[in-house]
């Protein structure tokens, strides 16, 4: 029994916890910087792999907005769980396991139909 | 004695649990007290029963289904079909449990080998005239012989005969025979003698020619026709309209209210790919046991046909034209907005939801506006509608299995509320229960005395100078039920007085003094929006309309006639809110669809004061919205939106005006009724020279009586059936 794996149940308050990959902060926002890296570097390569009507800026800027949603999070645990969840989307990505639609999908909200949400949104629109 | 010819059918000995569950449940009651109980055992497993019940009942307490297809626990035992047939210990053959009685000790084997044989060689039988159409039959999926037969039946035949054939019979334009499937089980028959009370049914000849049938081609002549459908246990009744539309496993069922009438029935609706199919009853003890109403059960069609789809408005031509609910909103609410509260005004129709009203009148009550009708009419001097036990049936309708006299004014409780009548016959049938009546004099299905229809009879019995007087206070738990029509007549005020003292005398001078919570006065009702209107406050009748003619006038639902293009000032803005293009939708200015009772989660209250839910069954058709949401838009439209956007918003708000409304299957006692009587009298009621008179006197004018019936086919065709006296077709 792993006396590392519990968070903060009493007893093991001070008990150091078992990190994912990262010791410490520092080495935790080197990882997302590499992970960013790699994906600014890919765009060009992803944009002819998928024909993207998209320029690079465009899809490196939509890169970076991803990256910086999660900007708040500063558990170290969390944050390389991100990483690795980042390097497998990469990967897919890479390899071409998805399709054009899928990364299209990253520029839906800006086309998407908002449903309305008030009451006589709803009335006119739905039953 | 006993007023129903069951002896024509039960060749059994007079077992004291026969008749029905209630005088089973009587008898149950009784013998509690002294529990002279009986052991039986069922399986080797004891049993302890009242002495009376019937084996197949005693299984049935053991928990063994016994299998059946004449037994019906509402109808008089027939013991015709043998099904029920099961082995006990020391009696030589296979006994048939429906019409046993159980004895001291009796050990009953249902599982045991001879039981089963019993039943597989009756089964045999059976399935040797009954034809193999299964895959056309509408039966199928929920027939109790394909059920069985899986069970009992043999998977080959022995029998190189050709099978009987019998010819079908036209009994109406609802229930479709094909009697070759029959098997005897006189379910149908049972039915129409003791239930429905009309003994059109019958049988012919006997051994392999025996046939079910009216003997001469006619109609078969009931309001509750329908139910033989349901009872009939193989394909030989099934439903006219319904023929060839759809399997049982297709459907949905949805578990709602009827609104056909205020007795507020339990139905299931069952749709399929947004349409509903049809309408069955479902068990409600208190209210409709498990029957429903033909007009319940058929007039569903009406909610496909003369629907209105889409918001209307006038045209520069004057004409209706389709619009869109951005177009309709705008126009009314600034009308609205721009009218004086006083020459605003609504009018609500028959099939209203207590939703509905609740918002309407939130919404004109903000602009200080109180006119707010109902178009089914009461009375307003006296108590009025301040007291509710004015204005419920008090007594409940399971109530009536309690009373032993009933005094009928100025209805036809038979087409008016055919499953309280059901309700009477029943007590009448079974508790010896006396009716009489004063109004038209019309088949009940039951014999009553008539005591003329003038209100001089009326008065005579309030002031007690009437022979009838003496036997009201000798009833121990007498009735008095008086029909929602009386309160078209220009002498309401006096004729609800002269019923109330009737019923307040009556229940002051019958045995228990009035001292038990025993209620006497009984108002029916004829439409389902009535109570909770008046638990809302609104104004029965439009005697304000008439008074302060108003420049808008919303009508919801208002289809009943009351309210005409005539009567109206020429600068009226009318705007229709309703679901069907019926009376008042072709002179109004706006048109706004809603939904019917089966598209809405809804509550109705009863003619009792019991507040039940409608669920929605299918959506509204088109661009129609329920009811309460389009009175929710236009009041946010018109800058001043109701605190509440969702359902439970407005029931929160409703329970405020009338917390029965959000009680749920409960019946909230009312009272006051020596008050309301000495409120009435100071209303100086008096009473007009007029017989008093029942609009609906024959089955055809039972039908056609709504927007939903007056668009349904079904309806129109058991009219013309019911008038010519023929059926217009097979």
């Amino acid at each position: 029994m792993s006396s590392l794996v519990g968070r903060s149940v009493g007893s093991l308050k001070n008990v150091p916890i078992k990190p994912i990959m990262s010791a410490n902060p520092t080495e935790a926002r080197r990882r997302v910087l590499t992970l960013y890296k790699q994906w600014y570097r890919a765009v060009p390569k992803i944009i002819t792999t998928f024909k993207l009507p998209y320029t690079k800026e465009r899809l490196q800027n939509r890169i970076r907005e991803e990256f910086l949603k999660n900007s708040h999070i500063r558990d170290v645990r969390a944050i390389d769980m991100l990483v690795i969840k980042g390097e497998m989307d990469l990967q897919e990505t890479l390899l071409k396991w998805k399709q054009e639609c899928h990364m299209k999908e990253l520029f839906q909200h800006e086309t998407a139909i908002r449903q309305p949400t008030d009451f006589l949104g709803k009335f006119f629109s739905q039953k | 004695m006993l007023r129903s010819a069951l002896h024509k059918v039960g060749p059994i000995v007079n077992l004291p649990g026969r008749f029905s569950r209630y005088s089973c449940v009587k008898i149950c009651q009784r013998n509690q007290s002294t529990d002279n109980r009986i052991e039986v055992f069922v399986n080797d497993q004891s049993v302890w029963v009242e002495p009376g019940t019937t084996v197949l009942q005693a299984c049935e307490i053991a928990g063994i289904q016994i299998p059946r297809f004449c037994y019906h626990d509402r109808l008089s035992v027939a013991g015709n079909c043998r099904m029920c047939l099961v082995e006990i210990e020391r009696s030589p053959k296979p006994q048939a449990s429906c019409a046993m009685p159980v004895m001291k000790g009796m050990r009953i084997k249902p599982d045991s080998d001879v039981s089963k044989k019993a039943r597989e060689g009756v089964m045999e039988f059976l399935l040797a005239n009954h034809p193999l159409d299964c895959p056309i039959c509408d039966q199928g999926g929920e027939c109790d012989l394909q059920d069985q037969s899986m069970m009992y039946g043999s998977d080959r035949s022995r029998f190189l005969e050709h099978k009987r054939a019998v010819e079908d019979k036209n009994i109406g334009p609802l229930v479709k025979t094909i009697m070759t499937r029959c098997i005897q089980c006189t379910r149908c028959v049972r039915f129409a003698d003791e239930i429905a009370g009309v003994s059109e049914l019958g049988t012919t000849g006997r051994g392999n020619d025996m046939q079910i049938g009216t003997y001469v081609e006619k109609m078969f002549k009931s309001e509750l026709s329908g139910n033989i459908i349901d009872i009939c246990p193989v394909g030989a009744l099934t439903s006219k309209p319904y023929a060839f539309t759809a399997r049982p496993w297709e459907t949905r069922k949805t578990e709602s209210i009827d609104v056909m009438d205020a007795v507020g029935s339990n139905i299931i609706v069952s749709t399929r790919a947004g349409d509903v199919l049809r309408i069955l009853p479902r068990l409600h003890e208190d209210i409709n046991e498990e029957w429903i109403s033909d007009k319940t059960r058929f007039a569903c069609d009406g909610l496909k046909r003369q629907r209105l789809t889409q918001p209307m408005m006038r045209n520069r031509e004057g004409k209706l034209a389709m619009c869109s609910w951005e177009d309709a909103l705008p126009i009314v609410a600034e009308k609205m907005v721009n009218t004086k509260a006083e020459e605003m005004s609504a009018v609500v129709g028959g099939f209203a939801d207590a939703e509905t009203l609740t918002c309407l009148k939130d919404l004109l009550n903000r602009y200080d506006s109180e006119g707010l009708c109902t178009e089914e009419l009461f009375i307003t001097d006296g108590a009025g509608t301040d007291l509710r036990s004015n204005y419920l049936l008090n007594t409940s309708i399971a109530g009536i299995e309690e009373a032993d006299l009933v005094l009928l004014v100025g209805t036809n409780p038979r087409f008016e509320a055919p499953l309280l009548n059901a309700r009477i016959r029943k007590a009448w049938v079974h508790n010896e229960l006396d009716v009489a009546a004063i109004g038209s004099k019309v088949d009940l299905t039951y014999s009553y005395q008539h005591l003329g229809d003038s209100t001089e009879t009326l008065k005579q019995i309030a002031d007690g100078s009437h022979p009838f007087c003496k036997r009201l206070s000798e009833a121990s738990r007498p009735m008095v039920i008086v029909g929602s029509e009386v309160f078209k007549r220009d002498d309401a005020t006096g004729i609800h007085a002269a019923v109330a003292t009737i019923a307040q005398n009556a229940r002051l001078r019958s045995q228990k003094g009035g001292q038990d919570d025993w209620k006497v006065l009984n108002v029916l009702h004829k439409v389902a929006s009535q109570v909770a209107a008046l638990d809302l406050g609104y104004k029965p009748g439009i005697d304000h309309i008439r008074k302060n003619p108003p420049k808008l006038l919303i009508l919801l639902g208002a289809d009943g006639g009351a309210v005409n293009k005539e009567d109206l000032p020429k600068d009226c803005f009318i705007v229709y809110i309703g679901t069907h293009g019926d009376h008042s939708a072709p002179f109004a200015d706006v048109i706004l669809p809603s939904a019917a009772y089966t598209e809405k989660t809804a509550t109705f209250v009863n003619t009792e004061g019991r507040a039940q839910q409608s669920q929605t069954a299918v959506s509204p058709p088109g661009f129609a919205r329920e009811d309460w949401k389009i009175i929710r838009a236009l009041s946010e439209i018109m800058g001043s939106p109701l605190p509440y956007d969702d359902l439970d918003g407005v029931r929160a708000r409703m329970s405020e005006f009338s917390p029965n409304l959000t009680k749920y299957d409960a019946v909230e006692d009312a009272n006051y009724f020596n008050q309301a009587v000495q409120l009435a009298r100071l209303a100086k009621p008096s009473l007009l020279n007029q017989p008093l008179q029942s609009s609906q006197l024959s089955l055809a004018d039972f039908y056609m009586t709504d927007p939903i019936t007056r668009a349904s086919t079904t309806m129109s065709k058991c009219v013309r059936a019911a008038n010519e006296d023929l059926p217009p077709d097979l």
